[in-house]
């Protein structure tokens, strides 16, 4: 017999502090619901590199079908028909507009709110940025409006370039024009977040925690039976596979944990923070792949690390900072680290893109529900250039892009064109953002 | 690489126009040697007919009076793209077809939007810094006034802005908005300027022979058999437009909006800048923003220390 019941989407495993959202199930699909009714939402992230890119390992020589793709690229050529890469877009509110030197932190404030930042270090201003737009609306069928992530210096104080505040550096997403969202560091503050009660433990209460070495999944095992005992055979595949995914990442923090206390007992990381930028890259992105796939947010942005950076990369031999490294004054071995930097970045988000791929949800993958945008404030790091910003969306929206293309619009086309579109597509409509001129044209299927 | 913030710089010049007369071309020459000179900027190069070889011949202008440069002003200058209006191509002109100057424009999209570009580079300008120069129709003007929030920019940055009436035609409602709606004052240079201030044609033989390939002399060549002399409306409005309090013209009446008169005395010396400017040869640029690389390398490391 054929029923309407189905189970609630925002179904949640509770029991002691703890809440799991759970990833879109067939059960979650009513028997007679249109096909619309149960398409599964868009979600959109932004993941951001600073520093520029080596931009001759960059864009492909060729427009349309991606095929070989340059160096810095290469790790996302098998995933290729998913991506569109996009040639030209501009920000020209990061430039300096008679603001002198400051590009890194103008570039970064500038990213998603589509202003220029106020060249202060005290009463910062920009303005509200396009994914606390879309937040605000799409926001309010999730537990979380939208999280931000990051994974370096989150200081918000002191002038961290030339004059402007290290918030303008340190932060992708604005609340208001005065208001940043810093981004959350710590894999196991975010993994609490999205699982605990929205209460952070202490130091202690968490090492008292941690000497039982308890699951979150063992307190909401029972939840988890009652579940399981509803479902077909393809949803308790679906919910073993998230369950082990979450049970990963708390083994990941502990070791990260474990090997921090090891190094140092008395280090001030916070205390999920693995070590090795792999490790902690791969965290924060499998969080995310959970976060959407059981639709706490529906928008992320992940700062990867801060504009204008020194980090060194010993990771691959590299112990040279990042920032100093981009103003190579155009000698082979120094744009040749940068490159290799560069690489490395877009392997650790290739790798994210591969898991977002094998999530079936729908009649498609987690990954064609998603925009996620990867790219960087500044094109040539070395000059600082604003114009032909390395941009690329990684997912096909909701079915809408025609991926697997680039598209090169004309030079000057300011990147909040690109904001305007993806905004259609998340369902929040608005006529124009920061210098916008128009929506972006040419990406749909028709 | 950081930069200090420079001092004011002479006026800024947008020069807005068809590239399809030989004057259009002379009044292009004629901004890079004030360029040249440091008595103006070149903030924008626009094309208003869908000519991709004009787009390209202003391009490779840019980058033959760039050449006398070298060392880290070479490795940091920029070359803002040519605004090129989009549609239906329109005819190439005599003047460029047989051109094959360097340049970096290989399609559209190797150009910009002229209103967009426009804007952006005003929003770069001082304050009442910069003068826009048109010469031809008033189409990219008129996409430029429709943008969100640009007639503020226009005013604020804007102080003048010249006409030269010899293509506006072509476009009469987009003239009709721009004298309606334009926010700073205009000055036109009526068809009697042009035609009263010949750029006498002998100067490209002479002036120009410098450079066995120079654009300008071909393109002079190519519009036209020679021996001619070219009336001058683009050049007028150009040179009225950077120096304006130079006495090179009279105005007439007051208001808003008002026209270029030949001062008969000023005749020959408006000539002589014409063929100054026009023939100018590239000079060595110096950075626009002092290359400081020693304070950026110690910035760097005082970071690298601190992180440690």
């Amino acid at each position: 017999m054929i029923t309407k019941k189905s189970l609630p989407r925002r179904t949640f495993l509770r029991g002691m502090g703890t809440a799991v959202a759970l990833p879109f199930l067939d059960a979650m699909v009513p028997a007679l619901a249109s096909a619309t009714t149960t398409k599964p939402p868009v979600r959109m992230a932004f993941v951001y590199v600073p520093n520029g890119i080596i931009m001759n390992g960059w864009n492909p020589e060729y427009e349309g079908t991606l095929g070989e793709l340059p160096r810095i690229l290469k790790p996302l050529e098998q995933y290729s028909q998913d991506i569109t890469l996009f040639g030209n877009l501009t920000h020209n509110t990061g430039r300096a507009l008679l603001d002198g030197a400051g590009d890194h932190g103008r570039c970064c404030a500038s990213y998603l709110t589509g202003v220029q930042p106020r060249k202060t270090v005290i009463d910062i201003k920009a303005g509200v940025s396009f994914d606390q737009i879309v937040a605000n609306q799409v926001g309010k069928a999730t537990r979380f409006p939208s999280l931000e992530l990051g994974m370096e210096d989150a200081r918000q104080a002191g002038d961290c370039d030339s004059g402007y505040s290290c918030a303008y550096t340190n932060n992708l997403a604005w609340k208001s024009e005065t208001q940043p969202l810093p981004p959350v560091l710590d894999p196991r503050a975010l993994f609490e977040r999205l699982f605990g009660n929205g209460l952070a433990l202490t130091p202690a209460a968490r090492a008292r925690e941690n000497l039982y070495r308890r699951s979150i999944l063992d307190f909401v095992s029972d939840d988890t039976r009652k579940l399981e005992t509803g479902l077909g055979p393809t949803d308790r595949r679906k919910l073993d596979e998230y369950l082990s995914s979450i049970r990963e990442i708390e083994r990941q923090i502990e070791k990260a944990e474990k090997d921090n206390t090891q190094i140092d007992p008395h280090m001030e990381k916070p205390y999920g923070v693995p070590a090795d930028f792999a490790e902690h890259f791969k965290l924060m992105s499998d969080m995310m792949t959970v976060a959407f796939q059981s639709d706490l947010t529906r928008v992320i942005t992940f700062l990867v690390t801060h504009e204008g950076t020194s980090r060194p990369y010993r990771e691959i031999d590299i112990p040279d900072g990042h920032h100093p490294l981009t103003h190579h004054r155009n000698q082979p071995d120094l744009i040749e680290k940068v490159t290799q930097i560069n690489s490395y970045h877009v392997r650790q988000f290739a790798a994210w893109i591969a898991k977002l791929r094998t999530i079936r949800e729908g009649d498609g993958s987690l990954l064609d529900n998603c925009m996620i945008v990867y790219g960087a404030g500044l094109s040539d790091g070395n000059r600082h250039l604003h114009e032909d910003l390395p941009t690329l969306i990684a997912g096909r929206g909701g079915s809408h892009f025609k991926s697997g293309r680039r598209i090169v619009y004309r030079k000057e086309t300011p990147m909040c064109n690109l904001y305007l579109a993806m905004m259609d597509r998340m369902g929040v409509h608005v006529e124009h953002f920061g210098d916008s001129t128009g929506r972006l044209d040419a990406l749909d299927l028709t | 690489m950081q930069f200090p913030i420079p001092a004011k710089p002479p006026v800024g010049i947008v020069f807005d126009s068809a590239m399809g007369r030989i004057d259009d071309v002379l009044a292009l020459a004629m901004l890079h040697g004030f360029d040249g000179k440091d008595q103006a900027r070149i903030a924008a190069v626009c094309v208003s007919r869908a000519d991709l070889q004009a787009a390209q011949f202003c391009d490779a202008l840019g980058r033959f009076y760039a050449s006398a440069t070298s060392g880290p002003a070479a490795m940091f200058m920029r070359f803002a793209p040519i605004g090129l209006a989009d549609g239906k191509p329109a005819a190439a002109s005599v003047m460029f077809s047989k051109a094959a100057y360097a340049n970096a424009v290989k399609n559209i999209n190797d150009t910009a939007d002229p209103a967009t570009l426009i804007r952006n580079e005003l929003m770069a300008q001082y304050d009442q810094n910069a003068a826009v120069v048109l010469s031809g129709p008033a189409t990219d003007l008129a996409k430029l006034l429709d943008m969100q929030g640009v007639k503020e920019w226009i005013a604020r940055k804007v102080r003048l802005l010249c006409v030269a009436d010899n293509g506006l035609q072509a476009d009469a409602a987009a003239a009709e908005k721009v004298f309606a709606e334009w926010p700073t004052p205009i000055v036109t240079a009526g068809r009697e300027i042009g035609e009263a201030l010949p750029f006498p044609g002998d100067s490209i033989e002479k002036d120009f022979a410098y450079e066995n390939a120079h654009p300008v002399a071909g393109a002079y060549r190519a519009f036209k058999p020679m021996p001619y002399d070219a009336p001058s409306w683009a050049m007028a409005a150009m040179l009225y437009a950077v120096h304006p309090n130079d006495g090179y013209f009279k105005l007439s009446g007051t208001g808003h909006h008002r026209e270029l008169i030949v001062d008969p005395e000023q005749k020959d010396r408006i000539i002589r800048t014409y063929i100054e400017m026009a023939s100018a040869k590239p000079v060595p640029r110096k950075p626009r923003h002092p290359v400081d690389e020693k304070k950026d390398e110690k910035k760097d490391e005082k970071k690298v220390e601190a992180g440690k």
